[in-house]
């Protein structure tokens, strides 16, 4: 079974939630080759984020594998490919990046595999009371029966067709205004 | 230091952060920061670097690994103070 993780940064509360010029901030999370990256950037605030995405989105599609809960984003190391693509090792297992910049979020999926089938789907969400609710029922409009999603006692979400754990593996995320989720077609096998 | 005193002073740390108001009431020892709180894992770094500044201790990248919830972090705390 192929995992997937993803992971959505609204930028303008980045901006309020987080102050990345904190001493210590690049330093506990980042290698001195992603802070060098960072600080010769044009950018320097995007990278951070895109870096950080990267991380989380890997990370959720570590946990799903090995099944363990852990904050470690340094040992997550980063590498962009390309303006839409990059690489995420940890240890020995490699995490297969995809992202996107808008202006207003930044939106990263990770596979264990390169070009794996996947739904993936970001959106905006006017207020922050029933974020839950919101994305999965856009989940929803990808099946024609009713579906569940329940997470598990490590937070991972699966998707339940008549009360049955489906196969196929899901990462939602959620910051600020903006939403997303993604899951793998053809899973089954 | 004492484990209440810790939890305390954590409470104030982890106030600015937290995003689930019931889970903050209710926050003791078994409070889990990102299941309980909804604590953005971008600020867990946050807290992190509060906590090394309110008890002048260094917490290194196998600790950091660990803190994910109350009780592991009062353990940190604790052995790292006592190093």
């Amino acid at each position: 079974m192929l995992r997937i993780g993803n992971d959505i940064v609204d930028l303008n509360l980045a901006k309020t939630q987080s102050n990345w010029q904190r001493p210590g901030f690049l330093e506990k999370q980042f290698t001195q080759k992603e802070q060098a990256a960072i600080l010769k950037s044009e950018n320097p605030f995007e990278q951070v984020w895109l870096f950080w995405s990267m991380k989380e989105a890997a990370y959720k599609c570590h946990v799903q594998q090995f099944q363990k809960r852990f904050f470690a984003p340094k040992i997550f190391l980063c590498k962009i490919l390309s303006n839409q693509s990059g690489i995420v090792q940890f240890n020995n297992v490699f995490y297969y990046i995809k992202y996107r910049i808008s202006n207003n979020y930044i939106y990263t999926t990770a596979t264990e595999k390169n070009d794996i089938k996947m739904v993936s789907e970001s959106f905006f969400i006017d207020n922050n009371l029933n974020t839950t609710k919101i994305i999965d029922k856009k989940i929803q409009t990808y099946f024609s029966s009713v579906v569940q999603i329940k997470k598990n006692a490590l937070g991972i979400p699966f998707i339940y067709q008549n009360d049955e754990k489906t196969p196929k593996t899901l990462s939602k995320t959620h910051h600020g205004n903006y939403g997303a989720f993604a899951f793998i077609l053809d899973n089954e096998s | 230091m004492k484990k209440e005193e810790i939890i305390q002073k954590l409470t104030t740390i982890v106030k600015p952060y937290i995003q689930n108001e019931e889970g903050f009431k209710n926050m003791s020892e078994e409070t889990d920061f990102i299941n309980d709180l909804e604590i953005n894992s971008a600020n867990l770094v946050d807290i992190i670097l509060d906590v090394e500044d309110e008890f002048d201790i260094h917490i290194d990248n196998d600790s950091m690994e660990k803190m994910l919830s109350v009780k592991a972090t009062v353990g940190i705390i604790q052995d790292k103070m006592n190093a």
